[in-house]
Parts: structure tokens; sequence; C-alpha cells
């Protein structure tokens, strides 16, 4: 087997926390940066990252094609428009719901380390089938969470089947937060969520009402607008994951405004 | 080169324990390494009766690089001072021998790591973990519960009816506690920081109270 691919899976347990949005621009910046980056779509029951991707209309054939032979690789393989340095492949068919076996997907894999310096798996909800499978495929983990108890809740115990099925290292991103509701309190704090995880943080992602707008246009934030605070996260997230020390932001900080930073400052300079 | 240093095992199980702090001393001017590991055997001691080992090493220039012993308060204690303590199962241990975890089955049973929601652990014996039980995990043991992190799952001691079964753990917090066959909800109001509290049966309930000779 090749060597120096790295196949991450992206997975949360809790559905809509953000997986297939982080997939989508972590694949983003990562071709930006020049690096063959895949992105498989293991969520083929609901898939929807062709469409945040804006390919939906140019998917073909399927990685189920691939296995059955009907076709190449490279035929199923979707070239981003922009961004020729990433491809999506799509699992499955959403009518065939149950023919997915751990095997298959290893074998799935196998065949896309070959080619490609990055390939990230974007895990269907839930602890069943589905994610059992995507996680047979991979290597690595970046666990994708939201500063609330259940998604926490559902983020331990995915951690916990990680780490009974020795996938190392596993990463954790805290997704949509809120840095005025986190400074009042009123949402879990990051030591929250840190204490109770206890995993390595990769990086936090603002809240950003330009994530909705840019999946529905199909065109990932990291692809245009460098100027929202969620693309900025997202490309920390990138560089981050190449072993690049950024310093995480502070969200209570990013809360105080202009007046308080500018009080700080002055503060900081006199004593 | 250097050679890599070798690890002895000093065996203080076996010595009568007024005379301790004499063997210790006479073993280690005996030693030519410095790198050590102690077996306490199934003594049960205390921060206290550990530093002092700790100290006596250190006057001879020596390192511990970890403990070993078959008694559950040991380990806390030596997890307490910062120091790798290894459970073993085997009464007695051969001044050279690696212990082998394998041989007499002994009921306590020992996790170290976080216990994480969906995760289910059972003890026929005693039950000691060393690290957080996360809240949706449950740990049950017939005897005691002890925990070095904190409980926020569900704990249940002496699940076979044992009603002198207690559990403790440095943050008690629990979802629910279980005693023998009595249910309790865990406490609302947040704990005072770094208290070891211990949940035992008082007439008929189940009552949290600070454990102070740990």
């Amino acid at each position: 087997m090749t060597t120096d691919t790295r196949v991450i899976l992206i997975c949360s347990g809790k559905g809509g926390v953000g997986k297939t949005t982080l997939t989508a621009n972590l694949g983003i910046s990562l071709a930006r940066q020049g690096f063959k980056t895949a992105v498989l779509d293991a969520d083929f029951g609901l898939r929807n990252l062709d469409l945040l991707l804006g390919l939906e209309n140019r998917i073909v054939y399927t990685a189920q094609e691939v296995l059955e032979e009907e076709c190449r690789l490279d035929q199923a393989l979707v070239k981003h428009k922009q961004e020729s340095n990433l491809s999506l492949l799509p699992a499955g068919n959403p009518r065939m719901l149950d023919w997915l076996k751990p095997d298959d997907m290893k074998c799935i894999v196998n065949m896309l380390s070959e080619q490609f310096n990055y390939v990230l798996i974007d895990c269907p909800a839930g602890v069943e089938d589905g994610f059992k499978n995507a996680m047979a495929a991979s290597q690595e983990a970046i666990v994708v969470t939201n500063p609330e108890v259940s998604a926490v809740r559902d983020a331990d115990r995915v951690i916990g089947l990680l780490n009974t099925n020795a996938i190392k290292p596993v990463q954790l991103v805290l997704n949509r937060v809120r840095p005025k509701m986190m400074a009042s309190q009123e949402m879990l704090s990051i030591t929250d969520v840190t204490d109770i995880l206890a995993l390595p943080l990769l990086g936090l992602v603002l809240e950003d009402e330009q994530v909705i707008v840019s999946t529905n246009r199909g065109e990932p934030l990291t692809l245009n607008s460098v100027n929202s605070p969620a693309a900025k996260c997202y490309l920390n997230i990138a560089k981050r994951l190449q072993g690049e020390d950024i310093p995480l932001i502070d969200p209570v900080e990013e809360s105080a405004g202009f007046g308080a930073k500018f009080r700080k400052l002055m503060q900081t300079k006199i004593f | 080169m250097i050679s890599k240093p070798k690890i002895i095992i000093v065996n203080l199980s076996d010595t009568e324990y007024k005379n301790w702090k004499s063997f210790l001393k006479n073993e280690l001017k005996n030693i030519q390494s410095y790198h050590l590991a102690i077996d306490l055997g199934d003594l049960d001691l205390n921060c206290k009766f550990i530093s002092e080992i700790i100290d006596i090493s250190n006057m001879y220039d020596c390192e511990i690089n970890s403990f070993y012993s078959t008694s559950v308060k040991t380990m806390v204690s030596c997890h307490s001072l910062g120091y790798t303590a290894n459970f073993i199962r085997k009464k007695s241990l051969n001044n050279t021998q690696i212990p082998n975890n394998n041989s007499d089955f002994s009921k306590t049973h020992f996790h170290q790591g976080t216990v994480r929601s969906g995760e289910y652990i059972d003890s026929p014996g005693d039950l000691l973990i060393l690290g957080d039980v996360n809240p949706g995990a449950v740990v049950r043991a017939e005897g005691d519960v002890i925990i070095w992190g904190r409980l926020l799952g569900i704990a249940h001691a002496g699940s076979k009816g044992n009603s002198k079964a207690k559990v403790s753990a440095i943050q008690l917090r629990p979802v629910q506690l279980r005693i023998a066959n009595k249910v309790a909800r865990g406490p609302q109001e947040k704990p005072q920081p770094s208290l070891v509290e211990e949940a035992k049966i008082d007439s008929g309930k189940i009552v949290i109270t600070p454990l102070e000779n740990f």
C-alpha cells in the first residue's frame, strides 16, 4: 500500500453539526495549497457533498460502478471546476442502501491513495453501518462537534469507537462557536468541551451566516470570500493539519468589539 | 556509548513493616542502576508513605520510574504523586522477574483512560478507574468503585447487593448513583474543586461525604 497519503475521516455522531461543510472547505483549502485532494462522500444514503461543491450535475458514475468494474476510477472522479487539485468521489447511489461493506470501502480508499495526497472521507451521521464502513478505511480522524450538550455527548461516543478501532490521531474541531454567547456563559465554553472529550483541538469555527449562503450557491466559503470569519477558521485548520503552529482565536476577545480591544491595547502599553 | 539504564525492582512487600526504611536504604546501596521500579506488594499505602520512599530514593540519587502494587489504594496514592503505578495480580514477585499479568486472577478490575459515552465496564470485584467517567458511560462493580478523575456518568457499586460498597471520585458529579439496590440522582449544585468525595449508604439513603484520609 502507498505511504504518505493521509486518509482522514470527518465524523461527528450527531447530524447537522457541519461535517460536510468542513469536508468541502478543508478539501478546497488543501487543494489551494497544492495538495492533490480527494473528498469521498461516504454518506451515500443522503449524499450532499456534491451540492456543497456545486458538482451535482457532473456526477455520472460512483464508487459503486468502479468496484463493479463498469467504469475506471478516473471516470468516476469529478474534478472541481475552479480547483483542479480537488476531486470528488461519491460513494454510491442513494437508491442502493446496503451494498457497501467495510472491505469495499478499503478497496476504494486504496485506489484513491495511489493518486492523492489527502483523502477526506465525509462520514454519515450515526454510529451504524455507514460509520463503520467509513471508519474501516481511515487512518486518522477529525471529530466535529458544536458547543451543545447533545453534540458533545455523541462526539464522545464516536471518539470511544474510534479509540477501540485504533484510529490515531483523533483531533477535534469545534464548529458554530458564538463568541458572544460563550462570553456570557450561555453556551458551553471551549474548556467545557475539551474537558469532556479530552482531545487536542484542531480548530474553532465561528458561526457565520455566509456558510448558509455558500451552501445554497454550491461554492464553499474558502473558494472566494476570504474575509468571512468562518473561511479564515477553515484555512487555519487546513494549515494546522500540516503541522503549522497557528494560535487559536480567542472567542472572548472576538466578542469584545473594537472599543474593548482598543482599551486592552492601551492598558498593555501602560503596564 | 551509554547503555540503556537498567530497571531494578525493589521488593518492599515481604519486609517487615517497621524495618522498611533500613531495608530500602540497604537495597539502594547495593544497586548500580539509577532507575528503579518498586514493588509494593499488597500493602495499602497512603501518599505520605509513598513520598517517604521517594525521598529516600532521592537521597541515593535514584530515580523511581514506576511502582507495582496489587492494592488499589496504593495505586491511587502513587498516581496522585504523579508516578506511574502498574497494577499486578500476582501476590509475590521475584526481584528480577517482570510482572506477569496473566497469572493469578484477581477480582479487582483496573481501567486506565477516559470511559466515554456508551461504554460500559463491569467488574466482579472492586473497580479502579484512572481517568474520567463521562456522561453517558456506565461503570459497575460488585465491590467499590474508585475513580481517580471525574465521575459524570452513572456508577453502580455493590451491584450484587453489597450495601457496604462505596463510590469515590475526585469530582463526584454523577448523572445517577446506585449502591446495591438504592438509586439516587446526582447532586445539582457544583461541587467544591479538588475535594475527593465518597458516596455510601447511610441509614437507608445514599449520602456523599468528603473523604479526608486519602
